[in-house]
């Protein structure tokens, strides 16, 4: 079957679906749990993703330390798949940090 | 040998210490179960094109046109001061297209919507979405983009 599938030129792998532009969201009609601590708490401040933006720059640029990304990554945990990977368009919270 | 005798109302006290916390956890035990409000539990798992205000699926079905919003209406019964819901959408090659997660607090019945979307337009063929409550697998839809 491979010969014959070389033969007829079939067997070139199938092209992988590319899903990187998927957007997605939720909500609920449910209350969210009440903060508790103060670290990490929703400061109410939300920031847009924009072209060439990565978690540190934006640590940067809110917190003046591009180390402080850890933060912004754990108050974005349901947004953000993989740290190095944030795309223009989303809407990240940006908590308190001491 | 004199000197270890200390040793040996160290010892007890420690005995008599552990026994009353043992005491002290099954009390608290059994008000747990007398007392504890039902846990939440996931109802029903409904897919559709578009939600209402109430977040139910409008028109449910599980075939979608490539350039239709997918929701995910999770709906929910029971209280819990902190549950995670996660919406985990896969492709038919096993590819993860999107996992999404949020946190409620239910005091009673409620509906959580998830929804995923991709402007280019969603490849046709199968899709599942497992949703996970506090990390536990309970649903399964399958859905098809036509």
């Amino acid at each position: 079957m491979g010969l014959l599938d070389k033969i007829l030129g079939n067997d070139e792998p199938t092209k992988k679906a590319d899903f990187s532009d998927v957007q997605s969201g939720s909500s609920s009609t449910a209350p969210a749990p009440a903060q508790t601590s103060s670290m990490g708490a929703n400061s109410g401040r939300t920031y847009t993703v924009v072209e060439g933006d990565s978690l540190s720059k934006i640590a940067k640029h809110q917190y003046g330390d591009a180390n402080k990304w850890h933060a912004i990554y754990e108050a974005n945990r349901d947004k953000i798949k993989n740290p190095d990977l944030i795309h223009p368009g989303q809407v990240f919270t940006i908590p308190d940090v001491s | 040998m004199h000197r270890r005798l200390w040793l040996i109302p160290a010892f007890a006290g420690l005995l008599a210490a552990s026994a009353c916390s043992k005491k002290a956890d099954t009390a608290a035990d059994t008000a747990a179960t007398t007392t504890a409000a039902p846990a939440v539990q996931v109802t029903s798992v409904d897919l559709g094109p578009a939600v209402g205000a109430d977040n139910h699926v409008t028109g449910s079905t599980d075939t979608f046109q490539p350039n239709q919003t997918v929701y995910a209406a999770v709906s929910t019964d029971g209280t819990s001061p902190n549950a995670t819901l996660t919406a985990r959408w896969t492709y038919q090659d096993g590819q993860v297209v999107d996992s999404s997660a949020r946190s409620i607090a239910p005091t009673g019945p409620a509906v959580t919507e998830f929804h995923v979307s991709k402007p280019s337009g969603w490849p046709k063929g199968d899709y599942k979405v497992e949703v996970m409550l506090n990390g536990a697998s309970v649903q399964t839809k399958s859905f098809k983009v036509k």
